[in-house]
């Protein structure tokens, strides 16, 4: 029998070097983000201004238009994504649990993943390549118009991450009990009806846990729009969201002297925006979910 | 067993600091970093560039230690403010350079033997108040790529006006079996870079238009600016479909699959333009009217600058002095064709194109880019501006007058001498 004091002792060594990754890799760099944005530097050096670069960040008119035009572009981007790619990947996920693909199901479930393995930036040419008016089938400039530019790289985004939802469905809707739903036939239910009556609201947790991810995925996104559009995104700024507003503020450019402090408040903005959005989530939502499902 | 890992350690000290004693024994020499954000150009260097040097200078060792481009500002920036950083930094032209001297980056170069070798123009991208901080190393110029068997075909002859220049353009497009133009709007920077700020100067007046700007006795939306712009706008009937959306990488591709006719580019793309064996010629921007004063583009491009937190200054000023000298220069230009040599001693380029490049300067007056001299260095930055607006105007229906009032009235929000008025 182990004694309660060598568990805890082994406990400790078992998650310490995990721990200490997670802190020297996650939590430090984040803390120091987060002094460096209390900063400024300039030609007299470096020097303690307090929450000067927020209040410079919301109040300069130009720096500030960008900010909230990122913003807002990101919102688009998320609600495509949901709109799209959730709706999609729940059908998919659906069609390969409902029976009717028994021996092929392994292959369409690969089929379809695999544009999640592939590099952006081979996904970016890629498509570049098929909608391009010279080379490729569109011949409207769909990256050139503000209006279709950030709709066009959203569905690149949903064609390359379809798979991530529809696997996570999948496996939440083969774990719904068999029993369940054979008791749900022989009381004669269609199978829509089995669906949406059985099968959704018991994986309901999960829906809810992708569309929170989907959240966090898209207000990271920065790689699909740079391999695109670069960092500073056109047309007019119209394909710009937070990843890019930060990456330009941060590194500059060949004209552009590099502002490692306010890169540091817009990724603290960014970072804070995802945290309350995620916290009000699992505390709102994600409890009364698994409230419903046990 | 205790006792044996101490002797093991203590043996492996000793010969580790036997090592390190005979390899300072052996030479006094210094090794120098290069920090560069031109990751392409590490053959060049390593090849050619610093075996010359390292052959007449035994005791000194350059390493070439280039950053992504994109991330090469604030990779210094981090580097220098945290007290590390290498030897010797590649200079950005102006408004990125000027607030770096303005952090005590650098050395000043005041007295540094071949500084002698530049015009004050030619250092100007990197002196401050009088003291220059940066050797020059390289310009880049721009002007039109054209197909030189496609003019033939269709008897052109290159233009010299304004009013030629659009004759050639609509008799390509009347043919139609080519793209006059190959330009797209995809990425804003090639707008401004290749387009406005090449043909714009012979509007502004070069240096006239650009100073006035400077010190704020002329505005944007001044006639000259916005005839500028508007000559600019006027080539869109000749781009080809789809334009929008097509990039930089699109229209060398276009060019030179013989495709298009002329290619407005900068002559950092000699390379990829001749990759394909055609037959390509240049031209410079034309004049404004018949006999008309002819403007060229060049650009201050790089120049290298030393640490002030180096250690090797001594070492460095010699790797400079060499660097503003006949040999660099002449190696540097010649395997980086392209760029060109912004000294006052001559230099002989070997790549026919690059020469034909250099010998558009003949007759033209000078400029550097619009925007990068003082003009970018708050927010909005003209020259992000620029890229943006003229983006904006080549994929929609807005005017030259009101892209010249919108950049006029970002740049009169904090630039004091525009603002003042």
């Amino acid at each position: 029998m182990i004694r309660p004091a060598t568990a805890r002792r082994s406990l400790l060594i078992f998650v310490l070097p995990a721990l200490a990754i997670y802190l020297g890799f996650a939590v430090l760099p984040l803390l120091i983000s987060i002094f460096m944005s209390l900063f400024d530097t300039g030609k007299s050096g470096t020097g303690f201004i307090g929450l000067g670069n927020y209040i410079y960040l919301f109040t300069q008119p130009v720096v500030s238009a960008r900010f909230w035009n990122a913003l807002f572009n990101n919102f688009k981007y998320f609600a495509i994504h949901v709109a799209v790619e959730i709706p999609i990947g729940l059908l998919l996920a659906a069609l390969l649990t409902g029976g009717t693909l028994s021996r092929s199901e392994g292959i369409y479930r690969t089929l379809l993943f695999i544009p999640a393995t592939l590099s952006v930036v081979i996904v970016g040419f890629i498509w570049r390549l098929i909608i391009n008016p010279l080379w490729g089938l569109v011949g409207f400039p769909l990256l050139g118009n503000q209006l279709t530019a950030l709709p066009t790289i959203s569905l690149m985004g949903v064609w390359q991450y379809v798979g991530i939802p529809m696997v996570f469905l999948y496996s939440a809707l083969i774990a719904v009990p068999n029993d369940v739903i054979e008791a749900a036939r022989i009381d004669g239910a269609s199978p829509w009806r089995i669906f949406w009556g059985i099968k959704f609201p018991l994986i309901l947790p999960q829906f809810g846990l992708i569309v929170i991810l989907t959240f966090i995925w898209t207000f990271n996104g920065f790689d699909l729009v740079f391999a695109l559009n670069g960092s500073a995104p056109g047309p007019n700024y119209s394909t710009d969201i937070l990843g890019t507003f930060f990456y330009r503020t941060f590194f500059g450019s060949s004209g552009q002297v590099a502002d490692l402090d306010l890169g540091a408040t817009v990724a603290t903005v960014i970072f804070t925006l995802m945290l309350c959005v995620t916290a009000a989530y699992f505390w709102l939502v994600q409890r009364r979910l698994k409230a419903h499902s046990a | 067993m205790q006792s044996k890992q101490w002797a093991a350690t203590a043996g492996a000290m000793l010969g580790v600091s036997l090592i390190a004693m005979s390899g300072a024994a052996v030479a006094q020499s210094v090794t120098l970093t290069l920090g560069s954000w031109r990751t392409e150009d590490l053959a060049v260097w390593q090849d050619k560039v610093l075996p010359a040097f390292e052959a007449a200078h035994p005791d000194i060792n350059v390493e070439f230690a280039p950053v992504n481009t994109n991330e090469y500002n604030a990779a210094m920036q981090s580097q220098i403010e945290g007290g590390a950083g290498p030897d010797l930094i590649t200079c950005r032209p102006f408004d990125v350079n000027n607030e770096w001297i303005g952090r005590g980056y650098f050395t000043k170069l005041d007295g540094l033997a071949g500084l002698e070798n530049f015009d004050a123009t030619a250092k100007a991208a990197w002196t401050v108040d009088g003291a220059t901080y940066c050797v020059p190393v390289a310009a880049v110029l721009a002007g039109f790529y054209y197909n030189v068997d496609i003019f033939k075909e269709l008897g052109l002859s290159v233009p010299t006006t304004a009013a030629e220049f659009t004759a050639v353009l609509q008799a390509i497009k009347d043919n139609g079996k080519y793209t006059p133009l190959a330009v797209g709007s995809a990425e804003s920077w090639q707008l401004a870079y290749n387009g406005l700020y090449s043909i714009g100067p012979a509007y502004w007046k070069g240096e006239e238009g650009r100073l006035g700007l400077i010190d704020g006795t002329k505005k944007l939306t001044d006639a000259d600016f916005v005839s500028a712009i508007a000559a600019f706008q006027a080539w869109k009937p000749f781009l080809p479909n789809g334009q929008e959306a097509l990039s930089y990488s699109d229209m060398t591709q276009l060019f030179t699959l013989g495709k298009a006719a002329i290619l407005p580019d900068g002559s950092w793309n000699i390379n990829q333009v001749t990759s394909t064996g055609l037959n390509v010629g240049v031209f410079g921007p034309p004049a404004v009217e018949a006999g008309g004063q002819r403007y060229l583009q060049e650009m201050p491009d790089m120049a290298i600058g030393i640490n002030a937190a180096s250690k090797n200054q001594d070492a460095a000023k010699t790797f400079l002095s060499w660097v503003s000298g006949p040999e660099f220069q002449q190696i540097y230009v010649n395997t980086a064709p392209g760029f060109f040599a912004m000294s006052n001693q001559p230099v002989k380029y070997d790549n026919a194109l690059a020469q034909a490049f250099a010998d558009l300067k003949t007759g033209a007056l000078l400029t550097p880019r619009l925007a990068l001299d003082r003009l970018s260095a708050g927010t909005p930055p003209l020259d992000d501006e620029t890229w943006r607006l003229l983006q904006v105007m080549m994929t929609s229906d807005t005017t030259p007058d009101a892209v010249a009032a919108e950049l006029q009235a970002g740049l009169s929000s904090w630039y004091s001498p525009q603002s003042a008025q």
